[in-house]
């Protein structure tokens, strides 16, 4: 079993505990507005325990349902209160699910018979909606598939299932991926639980802004230049980018089939952590994806009871110089300083490390992730599937198709690709950009030999208000200078909240950024795991659900 | 930082600028980390090192290839914005890449490509369901003209 740090005592707490299950046994119905949502820190008692809440809402599931103090219903239902509560505020879902409480039934009886659970059993998981779900409408926010439900499921939807968890619904996102807001979804655009007036980042802002407000206890995101991090950043929950090849793509709608990844959101290291090894491994219906084994990324989780005074001792750590530069937020640099000056004191030596070709990894990102789509989103032509526009003549079908279905911000992307790759233009745009990737590669490559990961800000700011960089291309481009460049070298990255900047009721969180080597994600989640468990004074609930999750 | 940035550029943007100065404009006042100078040649001008020289988007003629139908109003809006974008694509230009090897993506030990064999999609079914024009046993679409 995985060693950590609250499950055993809260679970013999709460045995002993009867004003605990009466919490339980008091829950009001679904449609009432004063009904209190269990969530797993409502069921540890604060005031005995010396640790923070039990921080895995996936241990916690597996305890309260392996000692039957709560039941899977029981769960699924208070999720799904909190879920319909906040929702008119959020509007994280495109689609919500309407067998989450049958699932939750079926699972209670196994559990009455005594099978064995599956490690996700009961567990709540989100999906963006650009990750094909055979059973739910899947339209990556865009209207060429409005109504369109996928003949099979994502890979990694497929595992998650096997595995026991629960599909609660699918999230809004940037149309096709295509935007860092959630404002560019076809069909709503998704709020920030710490601020309603704000954007949650995007693209996978509804998998983020459902993470936070506790509407599901963990989902999957897709990041192709920082989609998963930088909302992950916004929302103050965990996002976790994986190795390019880690885990399988069949089945995420491509966008730039070189840099797409499938990530996890969790509302601690180790939900991220679990979650990613539930969807890793090789798949043969992916070729890009790796045959390298999966490390257990449990076995990284120390208990706190056991860490030394300098649990990280002797690890090299550097801070990316180019990423502190005058653009950034000074709240947003004091933050990430401060997050650095705490992995001192457990021990790390941190030092500044200089990535010359860093701003070149922009432009480079651009160029590959529009050229790509342009050729990945061609498929839209509203035959086969999605959206068909009545014409009498194929090509003003296609034309007419794609008009209809395309956003705007995805329509100039394809056209700028269509450009970039134009007879004549590949040697200067897109062979270029891909020559930029090798000098990224290599310049990541020199400073992970000499640090084993590397920090960053996770996004230049923190949210910043819905509407204030809708039609400013580039201002939107520029906040992804963080994250786009770990995706040209296909690297993993974690991003956790470390902290805090002014703004909106309760201030708005600021996420770290650690890079690790390829395939090292096991490092990323044990350095991310104590530095969260170390982390005083900070607790990320949004405000919107801080009431529920006293 | 980016939006400081891009009102700077808006100003220029459609006077006939030569593109690296727009460029320049774009880099020099945003805040951003820049460029090591190792990378970038620091004068502004044209170092193409071969290939033909690069047009402007003309947005018709685009979206006739991307298979995209335009309004007026859309052609208007769009062609300022993609512009800037490929003016702005345009820095790679003043980069020295000579012998560096592209990447066509992260090198992960993938690769592994299954036999070229055919595999029966077992549910079918709902995939013929997601065609919107099916009359078994074919997809219909209207007819194909040729233009020529």
């Amino acid at each position: 079993m995985i060693s950590t740090l609250q499950p055993p005592r809260s679970l013999s707490h709460f045995r002993s505990n009867p004003t605990l299950l009466l919490r339980y046994t008091s829950l009001k119905p679904l449609s009432s507005l004063s009904s209190q949502p269990v969530t797993h820190s409502t069921i540890t008692d604060q005031s005995q325990s010396p640790n923070p809440p039990s921080h895995s809402q996936i241990l916690s599931t597996r305890h309260s349902l392996l000692s039957r103090h709560l039941t899977a219903t029981q769960l699924a239902e208070s999720f799904l209160t909190r879920l319909r509560l906040n929702e008119p505020h959020l509007r994280s879902f495109l689609h919500v699910s309407d067998s989450v409480l049958a699932q939750a039934r079926e699972l209670d009886e196994k559990i009455q018979r005594n099978e064995e659970l599956g490690p996700l059993a009961g567990v709540l998981v989100a999906i963006k909606d650009n990750i094909c779900t055979a059973e739910m409408p899947s339209t990556a926010g865009s209207r060429v598939l409005e109504g369109y439900t996928p003949p099979y499921d994502a890979t990694a939807v497929r595992k998650i299932k096997k595995l026991g968890g629960i599909v609660v619904g699918k999230t809004n996102l940037d149309e096709f991926g295509m935007g860092s807001t959630t404002e560019a979804s076809a069909y709503q655009v998704t709020a920030n639980p710490w601020d309603i007036s704000r954007v949650p980042g995007g693209s996978s802002g509804g998998s983020a802004a459902a993470v936070s407000a506790r509407q599901c206890m963990v989902s999957l995101g897709s990041d192709t230049g920082g989609s998963v991090r930088q909302p992950a950043s916004f929302c103050g929950v965990v996002g976790l980018k994986p190795t390019y090849g880690r885990v399988s793509r069949f089945g995420l709608m491509a966008y730039a089939s070189s840099l797409d990844v499938i990530g996890c959101f969790g509302t601690s290291v180790a939900d991220a952590g679990i979650l990613l090894h539930a969807i890793s491994g090789h798949d043969r219906l992916d070729a890009t994806s790796s045959k390298r084994e999966v490390p257990d990324f449990s076995a990284q989780f120390v208990s706190m009871n056991l860490l030394e005074s300098k649990p990280l001792k002797g690890l090299r750590i550097g801070l990316i110089r180019e990423t502190l530069d005058d653009g950034v937020d000074t709240g947003v640099i004091s933050a990430v300083r401060t997050a650095a000056l705490h992995l001192e004191e457990l021990g790390c030596c941190v030092t500044e490390v200089s990535l010359p070709s860093f701003s070149l990894g922009l432009p480079a990102y651009y160029i590959l992730a529009s050229s790509e789509s342009s050729s990945n989103l061609s498929r839209y032509d509203g035959v086969r599937y999605g959206n068909q526009v009545a014409a009498d003549e194929l090509n003003s079908q296609y034309m007419d198709s794609r008009a209809k279905g395309f956003g705007s911000e995805v329509k100039r992307r394809i056209l700028t690709g269509t450009y970039a790759l134009s007879a004549g233009y590949y040697d200067a745009y897109y062979k270029r950009a891909q020559q930029v990737r090798t000098v990224i590669q290599k310049s990541f490559k020199t400073a992970l030999d000499e640090h084993d990961i590397l920090i960053s800000p996770a996004a230049p700011s923190a949210a910043y208000k819905i509407g204030e960089k809708k039609n400013d291309p580039l201002a939107m481009y520029a906040g992804d200078i963080m994250t786009v460049n770990v995706n040209l070298a296909g690297l993993p990255a974690l991003v956790l909240p470390c902290g805090f900047v002014d703004g909106g009721p309760a201030g708005l969180p600021v996420g770290l950024q650690m890079i690790g080597a390829a395939f090292d994600e096991g490092k990323l989640l044990k350095v991310a795991h104590i530095f969260e468990r170390t982390l005083q004074n900070c607790r990320f609930v949004p405000p919107l659900i801080a009431d529920e999750v006293a | 930082m980016g939006s400081r940035a891009l009102l700077l550029v808006k100003g220029v943007s459609s006077s006939p600028v030569p593109k690296n100065q727009l460029f320049c404009n774009f880099n020099c006042k945003s805040n951003f980390p820049r460029p090591n100078n190792n990378w970038v040649r620091t004068n502004c001008s044209t170092t193409q090192s071969s290939g033909p020289s690069l047009e402007p988007p003309d947005l018709p003629r685009l979206a006739q290839t991307a298979r995209i139908s335009l309004t007026p109003h859309e052609v208007e809006e769009f062609a300022p914005k993609i512009g800037l974008v490929i003016d702005w694509f345009g820095q790679l230009q003043d980069v020295d890449l000579q012998s560096v090897e592209p990447s066509i993506r992260a090198d992960t030990e993938g690769d592994s490509f299954r036999a070229d064999i055919p595999e029966t999609f077992e549910n079918r079914e709902a995939m013929i369901a997601a065609v919107p024009n099916y009359e078994e046993p074919y997809i219909k679409v209207p007819k194909v003209l040729n233009k020529e």
